[in-house]
């Protein structure tokens, strides 16, 4: 034990990039202000902490816009923490999710029975445990950030304490989430066996080599991204997600729907792009089984639903599929692989924004009606015409029809598939093809209950949407119609974002 | 520590796997939720005990090091179930994982 | 008596006076002491869960919340103690570092207790 602890005594000061760490470092402050100010104010002035807590997650957002400017990989503690383009414009994307779920969240916590201050601390760290994950570039890190974000998610979810339903909600979450780390974790331990390093870019370099030969690597391989499948809710390791969905409160729903989901997502596209790329032909099998079940599965399910949410839940395992597609094809050669990177991180970008729209809507109408059925939309077009337009734009947007942003996100995915030229990427495709026609068809349901059906109850008075509420609408509403005709936006910005190999 | 360079890494790595598998069909066939907690950390020890023992074999610090995290986290994690089950104990004794299933499909 | 017996007369000396001791000490008890006999005072201690009974018994909730938190802190310590063994090697730049880990800790406790979570009763 001494002698393993020998070169420590060599000891250097690492040396540390404080511009590069200044988003981390603001949301902690962020988190620390925020603890002070519930544990020192009265319940009355808790609405303070919703503030704080978006003044902090803004803040936070101006050194990733001035990292990003002066451009360039950070590389930091022997290439366990990289600040690159890939990070910045994930960081940014949790960020602005984040503050959207804090716009999403102020009414209606102020109004229930919830605590406040605990709230946004927990959605803070949560937040920050995603901007860690986003330069996490070694197995310890990924799995402290993983962690970092999961705990305060299990919570959020049962936050409706006193509902049996929020009760289990938070337990279900709670119970697979730890399976899946304790998954995770022993593949690591495996590859970390077989390699001696922890740093992704060291074991990529040792998968090309004689380990990646090994049929203990394989094994290594499924386990870990077997753990991230439960992450980002693939079938068949789905179970948690509809009824975890239902019981959370409704932004959280949004939450990890959204960011809980892409940082799944970006620890799949770290640990596939950087260690893993070497075993394509164990990636690749296993991503195209559990796209095409993920998208197959979600898709038959969503049709069946009768509650709004649960809707979405399904639509999201769905959704999910989508993004894994494109990792079927991973590997086969140098500019595929560059075609999925960026179709991935396209897709999650396009995704988060108009997901996040669609439930800011969906918590607008639910203030009136308290329902979370979706006849309960009848009529919208009639009382409400600005939030139905609203809906029908992300609707459609989700289903991929353009102008609207989604169809540039699914033409993405299809160009990768295709770009191969295989079998397996033109499978893959048909599959997505006649996913997205299934999705289409519940889509487009919901548009009609609310422009042809009329109000169930007969009330027709109008709906009051908070400001915040709007502004979240608002900003997501815009995106998707702006980005949609120029989707050389979103393009540019996943073409941007690629990793800084080595380190 | 003679011991261990005597017998080799094997059988702690094949107690590790035993422990692992033991811990992961606990988890899926029991029922009560104390019982799925012990299986969940059963799966962790076994985790921790596969790394120690590549920790040992490399000569390395980084595994000790994982180990030592892993440890932490585990704690912050039974801590918040345990806060969970507490909250759902409170409104119904005696809960199992099967009556938690108001919602369905 | 041969060296052998006197060792073991030694023995005998140190175990008659430990009872005598332990006699003495505990009539003098008995005589000075107040005697209020009440139920709870003749159960078994057993870390404050009854030691008879099913493993199904309800402990106070207030237990739970103390044995977490414990559980918390106590943990935590891991990270203290390999830098405490080598206090000098770190330097000024450990004690910042471990000084910012205490103070996120402490941040912890203070929401404990300002929440009314220490107090017992």
């Amino acid at each position: 034990m001494l002698a393993a602890l020998a070169p420590v005594l060599a000891f250097a000061r690492p040396a540390i990039d404080w511009h590069a760490l200044a988003p981390e470092i603001i949301l902690t402050a962020t988190i620390c202000i925020v603890l002070l100010v519930d544990v020192s104010t009265s319940e009355r002035n808790r609405w303070a902490t919703s503030s704080i807590a978006g003044i902090g997650m803004l803040a936070a957002l101006i050194p990733i816009l001035t990292l990003a400017v002066k451009g360039g990989p950070r590389i930091m503690f022997g290439g366990a923490y990289v600040v690159d383009d890939f990070a910045l414009v994930l960081k940014a994307l949790f960020l602005v999710a984040g503050y959207v779920t804090l716009l999403l969240s102020t009414n209606e916590i102020a109004e229930g029975d919830f605590w406040e201050g605990e709230y946004y601390l927990l959605v803070l760290s949560s937040v920050f445990g995603m901007t860690v994950m986003a330069s996490a570039r070694d197995l310890i890190t990924i799995f402290i950030a993983l962690e970092m974000l999961s705990i305060p998610a299990y919570l959020l979810a049962g936050w409706r304490k006193r509902e049996v339903k929020g009760n289990e909600a938070g337990m279900k979450y709670y119970l697979m989430g730890v399976f899946a780390t304790a998954v995770m974790l022993y593949g690591m331990s495996l590859i970390y066996g077989g390699t001696n390093s922890t740093v992704l870019a060291e074991i990529g370099r040792q998968i090309h080599g004689s380990f990646g030969k090994e049929p203990v690597a394989a094994l290594g391989i499924v386990f870990v991204l077997v753990g991230f499948a439960f992450k980002v809710s693939a079938v068949p390791f789905h179970n948690w997600a509809p009824d975890t969905y239902e019981g959370a409160p409704i932004p959280i729903t949004a939450f990890l729907s959204v960011a809980s989901k892409a940082a799944g997502f970006v620890a799949i596209l770290q640990l596939v792009f950087l260690a893993f790329l070497g075993r394509g032909d164990v990636i690749r099998p296993l991503m195209w089984i559990l796209a095409a079940l993920t998208m197959t599965v979600g898709n038959l399910i969503a049709l069946r639903q009768t509650n709004i949410v649960r809707l979405f839940a399904y639509s999201s395992v769905a959704q999910a599929g989508f993004m894994l597609a494109p990792l079927a094809v991973v590997g086969s050669s140098a500019s595929t692989t560059r075609e999925v990177l960026q179709a991935v991180v396209g897709y999650l970008l396009i995704y988060t924004v108009v997901n996040l729209g669609a439930f800011a809507v969906i918590i607008a109408v639910g203030r009136k009606t308290k329902s979370g059925e979706i006849s309960s939309f009848g009529g919208l077009f009639e009382y409400a015409p600005g939030l139905a337009v609203a809906m029908g734009a992300f609707l459609f947007a989700l289903a991929g029809i353009p102008p609207l942003v989604g169809w540039f996100a699914k033409f993405q995915v299809f160009k990768a598939l295709v770009s191969q030229g295989g079998a397996s990427g033109i499978t893959m495709a048909v599959v997505v093809g006649v996913n997205s026609v299934i999705a289409l068809y519940y889509y487009a349901n919901i548009a009609r209950t609310m422009f042809m059906d009329a109000p169930p109850d007969g009330d027709r008075t109008p709906i009051r949407v908070p400001v915040p509420l709007l502004a979240a609408m608002g900003m997501a509403a815009a995106a998707t119609l702006v980005v949609g005709f120029i989707p050389g936006v979103v393009a540019h910005l996943a073409e941007h974002a690629t990793f800084a190999l080595g380190g | 520590m003679m011991l261990a360079s005597t017998l080799g890494p094997t059988p702690y790595l094949v107690l590790g796997a035993v422990l692992f598998t033991v811990g992961a069909v606990g988890l899926l066939v029991r029922r009560n939720p104390l019982v799925m907690f012990m299986c969940i950390e059963l799966m962790l020890n076994a985790t921790n005990l596969t790394f120690v023992t590549f920790a040992r074999q490399l000569d390395d610090v980084g595994g000790q090091v994982i180990v030592f995290f892993v440890l932490v986290v585990a704690a912050a994690e039974v801590v918040i179930g345990l806060g969970i089950i507490v909250g759902i104990l409170r409104r119904r004794p005696g809960a199992t994982a099967d009556d938690l299933r108001l919602m369905k499909g | 008596m041969s060296a052998f017996l006197r060792e073991y007369l030694t023995v005998a000396i140190f175990t008659g006076v430990a009872f005598g001791l332990l006699a003495g000490v505990l009539s003098v008890g008995k005589l000075i002491r107040p005697v209020r006999p009440q139920a709870e005072k003749y159960f078994n201690y057993e870390s404050g869960v009854d030691a008879v009974g099913t493993g199904w018994v309800q402990s106070p909730i207030r237990y739970y919340v103390f044995a977490l938190l414990f559980v918390m802190f106590d943990v935590e310590a891991v990270f203290i103690f390999p830098w405490a063994t080598q206090l000098e090697i770190y330097g000024w730049f450990g004690a910042v570092e471990m000084g910012i880990f205490i103070v996120l800790l402490a941040l912890g406790l203070l929401y404990a207790w300002r929440k009314g979570v220490l107090r017992w009763t």
